[in-house]
């Protein structure tokens, strides 16, 4: 074998096989992850079609100005990753690994912002079976959107941690020249998981922060 | 195979180390399939021993052997063991894991690190499971209905709600391994229409597997967290909706019936083709067959939900397209008698396990054509009927290909021949075992008798004591393959590259094969099962 | 290794082209505008065209993400059949269970 700095594991033919196989394993193990979170956005369509009212008064109680600005920085992780993979493609090191911890940091910043929003509803008694003091009509509807908020942000969160480690170790390899021109598949792959837990958020900021926001 | 007989024998897979050592941390596909084979037969006897248990209290109408919480618990025990440690992963982790890189040229499956990270997910899960066991068991049945299992249960729910979230994730990463193998590692020449129908079974086993399981296992969190919490989106008390939880779970566990019947029905093609010396009949039926059931299996899961207040409209729909799966399934049934038309016909172990397979799973399809029908369904519901039923689907059809397939390939898998007459002896046994035991249920179903009771109607006794006694030789027929199996491993005589002189990329190389399958990269010139006729 | 030679041997270089830098700070623009748009959106009176507003504009963004940011407009189509399956199964899931939900009697609420 010449002396390639990444050795092809002896399962695959050449690196454009490994690659192929790589890239595919990844995607499907998105499908399953979009199906993952699937579950909670049917439960929640399903809740919601038996409390219209109820869910658009749980969301007025949300942090519209938050979750508008966390969306927006996750947007910006987003584009933040995809150009560090352009940039490693292109053989630029140091901005690559700059852009990475810079997709980490604002990873943590929505993990920030997300914890001031916890809190708040803590204290607002918006909290079910830890600290819930909703009263009124509609106060049993919004217990059930406050518990699918908690799973679905919850769930999200995590997947938001497991990105933040992933994007510094991502970002150390790539400040150590594992990464190149010719081989950078796991970072790739970490930036598509990355856009995936973005795309979830995409979803969850209307159906959590935007419902019955008018009148 | 002059080839082989040239170069002197390839260190097998077996002889790359002897140490436990060697075994726990191996990459090699081979290896992790018997991992899994160990792994999934020890559960299969401790779930046999479950029903046996149940068999026995139900020889009398009296509830005598055990109280009806145990037996609620030795049910539930049965049916979580059954379904999730060993007839999911049975075919798709041990056969699967060893043949799919062998039958279409590959050294091995694409992540062999992963592969062997989804064993250990098995032991991890399967570890909770005997942990939930030993500290009294569980309750609620495998289908862990809300809001039993969230609020009312006080068995060990959640400890088996992990092992199975846990089990879960090892299926999804077999199946993206699987998926991910085909698409990627074919050997040159081997075109999507020439892969042989195992691999197909399993290329749409691994679609089922992704695209059902993380459904459950977001499920399973949802149970996990209203039980943690009390309060969540199941419990009607607080307005949240039992039925809403019976559409995730289907929506998973539906499916999961095809993850057990598909690659039974890709193990079939290869035993029948072979045992009738002919091409399969009509070989791209079989393939959008198995395509086609693998699609629409995702679309009946309400046929599990018509008297559970699920909506009359919705049910209608579900049964219509629950009967629409039945055409797929006809389809392979005609095929493969057809293929056994004018075959040369054998009639060796594989065989009659596979012929045993055909008939059995023919009467459980045409009575789950019954339960579809809605109003007969209602009739028919929480009954032995629907017990029998799916019994001849995953007992009379999975267990019986799994163990043909084990047969099959054991001289491959092992090198080595096991007794032919005890072989026979004990797939004919097992088969009248298995209908002594089932089909009376369906007349006990019929006439009424409910399912998960620990006592009857007096009336019904006859029916029972047949079954239980049908119950204790098919037990009797599943311990023999253990004994002249494990025999053979020493004593059987030595088995070429090819004892049954079949076609497939699996016999060109030795038995057993070498650390990475081929010296030199198979290339393919022609479609699976070209036999003489 | 010798023997493996039965393809030709292909590099690394393979996968799809880096895009230019303007396509990806033009989609980042667009999300941010699109971002607004939702916001804005929601606070006007528009009865269930809110709802479909919304979910429009969270479709557009997603396939904004997964076009350009993920690359699928230019790699394989492969690739593009995996992704829409995932999608395509939760659609699945949701609307045969909303045919329950919608056509059902409703359940009398506990409270």
């Amino acid at each position: 074998m010449n002396a390639r700095p990444h050795p092809v594991p002896e399962q695959f033919d050449d690196p454009v096989q490994q690659r192929e196989a790589a890239t595919l394993g990844m995607w499907a193990f998105l499908a399953t992850e979009i199906l993952f979170f699937g579950v909670l956005f049917a439960g929640y369509t399903l809740c919601r079609v038996r409390f219209p009212d109820a869910f658009a008064e749980g969301s007025r109680h949300t942090d519209m100005l938050l979750g508008t600005l966390e969306t927006a920085v996750l947007l910006t992780s987003s584009c933040a990753a995809a150009l560090s993979v352009r940039e490693v493609q292109l053989g630029g090191r140091r901005l690559a690994s700059a852009l990475l911890a810079a997709t980490a940091a604002l990873g943590v910043a929505f993990l920030v912002m997300h914890g001031f929003e916890y809190v708040a509803e803590y204290r607002e008694g918006l909290m079910p079976a830890i600290h819930y003091t909703q009263q009124g009509v509609h106060a049993r509807g919004m217990e059930i959107f406050y518990c699918l908020y908690y799973f679905i942000t919850g769930f999200h969160s995590i997947h938001v941690m497991v990105g933040v480690v992933l994007m510094l170790v991502m970002a150390g390899r790539t400040w150590r020249r594992a990464y190149d021109a010719d081989y950078h598949t796991p970072l790739e792959l970490t930036a598509l998981y990355w856009h995936l837990v973005d795309i979830v958020w995409i979803f969850v900021y209307p159906l959590v922060y935007l419902v019955g926001r008018a009148g | 195979m002059n080839t082989v007989e040239r170069v002197p024998a390839p260190r097998s897979y077996l002889e790359e180390g002897y140490g436990l050592r060697s075994w726990l941390t191996t990459h090699d596909h081979k290896r992790i399939a018997i991992l899994y084979g160990i792994g999934i037969t020890f559960f299969f006897f401790l779930g046999g021993l479950a029903a046996a248990l149940i068999r026995w209290e139900l020889v009398t109408p009296a509830g005598d052997l055990m109280s009806a919480e145990t037996y609620n618990k030795t049910f539930t025990f049965h049916g979580v063991v059954m379904v999730w440690f060993f007839l999911i992963p049975s075919i798709p982790a041990t056969l699967g894991n060893f043949l799919l890189p062998l039958m279409i040229g590959a050294r091995d499956v694409a992540f062999p690190r992963l592969n062997l990270f989804s064993w250990y997910l098995y032991v991890v899960g399967g570890l909770f499971t005997l942990l939930c066991l030993l500290l009294g068991g569980v309750d609620t049945g495998w289908t862990f209905y809300t809001p039993f299992s969230t609020m009312f249960s006080n068995s060990n729910v959640m400890l088996v709600v992990v092992g199975v979230f846990v089990v879960g994730f090892s299926s999804i990463f077999t199946g993206l391994n699987f998926i991910v193998t085909v698409h990627t590692m074919r050997a040159p020449g081997m075109t999507w229409m020439r892969l042989p129908l195992f691999v197909w079974a399993m290329y749409a086993v691994a679609l089922v597997m992704m695209l059902a399981t993380p459904v459950l296992a977001m499920t399973l969190a949802l149970i996990g967290l209203e039980r943690l919490f009390g309060v969540g989106i199941f419990d009607p008390a607080l307005g949240g909706d039992p039925v809403l939880f019976q559409h995730f779970f289907w929506f998973y566990s539906h499916p999961a019936v095809y993850i057990m019947i598909l690659p039974a029905m890709g193990v079939v093609s290869e035993l029948i083709t072979n045992g009738a010396r002919r091409r399969i009949f009509g070989y791209k039926f079989m393939v959008w067959a198995i395509i086609g059931i693998a699609v629409v299996g995702f679309l009946v899961w309400g046929h599990h939900m018509f008297v559970a207040g699920q909506s009359m409209y919705a049910s209608i729909v579900f049964s219509i397209l629950s009967f629409i799966i039945a055409v797929p399934s006809a389809i392979k049934v005609f095929n493969w008698t057809a293929t056994l038309y004018r075959g040369d016909i054998s009639f060796d172990a594989p065989m009659l396990y596979a012929l045993g397979f055909v008939g059995l799973f023919m009467l459980g399809g045409l009575t789950g054509l019954f339960l579809a029908a809605t109003a007969l369904d209602v009739n028919l519901t929480d009954t032995y009927f629907v017990v029998a039923h799916f019994h001849y689907i995953m007992v009379g059809g999975a267990v019986m290909a799994y163990l043909g397939g084990i047969h099959y390939w054991w001289p491959k898998i092992t090198g080595r021949l096991y007794s032919e007459a005890w072989a026979r002896f004990a797939a004919i046994l097992m088969f009248f075992g298995f209908n002594l035991t089932f089909f009376p249920q369906y007349i006990l179903g019929y006439e009424g008798m409910p399912r998960r009771y620990h006592e009857y109607l007096p009336q019904f006794q006859v029916w029972n004591v047949l079954s239980s006694a049908g119950a204790t030789i098919l037990g009797a027929a599943y311990l023999l393959p253990l004994f002249y199996l494990a025999w053979s491993l020493r004593h059987g005589a030595r088995a070429g590259p090819n004892p049954w002189d079949a076609t497939g990329l699996e016999w060109t190389v030795p038995s057993p094969p070498p650390l990475h399958n081929f010296d030199e990269a198979p290339e393919v010139t022609e479609g699976p099962y070209a036999y003489r006729r | 290794m010798n023997a493996r030679a039965a393809r030709p041997q292909r590099t690394h270089r393979s996968g799809p082209r880096p895009p230019s830098l303007a396509s990806n700070l033009w989609t980042l623009a667009a999300l941010l505008v699109l971002l607004a748009l939702s916001a804005g959106s929601a606070l006007l009176r528009l009865g269930p065209f809110n709802a479909v507003a919304n979910l429009g504009i969270a479709a557009v963004k997603a396939s904004l993400v997964l076009g350009i940011f993920m690359r699928l407009k230019s790699d394989n189509a492969l690739l593009r059949i995996v992704a829409s399956a995932g999608f395509a199964w939760l659609a699945v899931m949701i609307a045969l269970a909303l045919a329950d939900v919608l056509t059902r009697t409703p359940l009398p609420v506990p409270w």
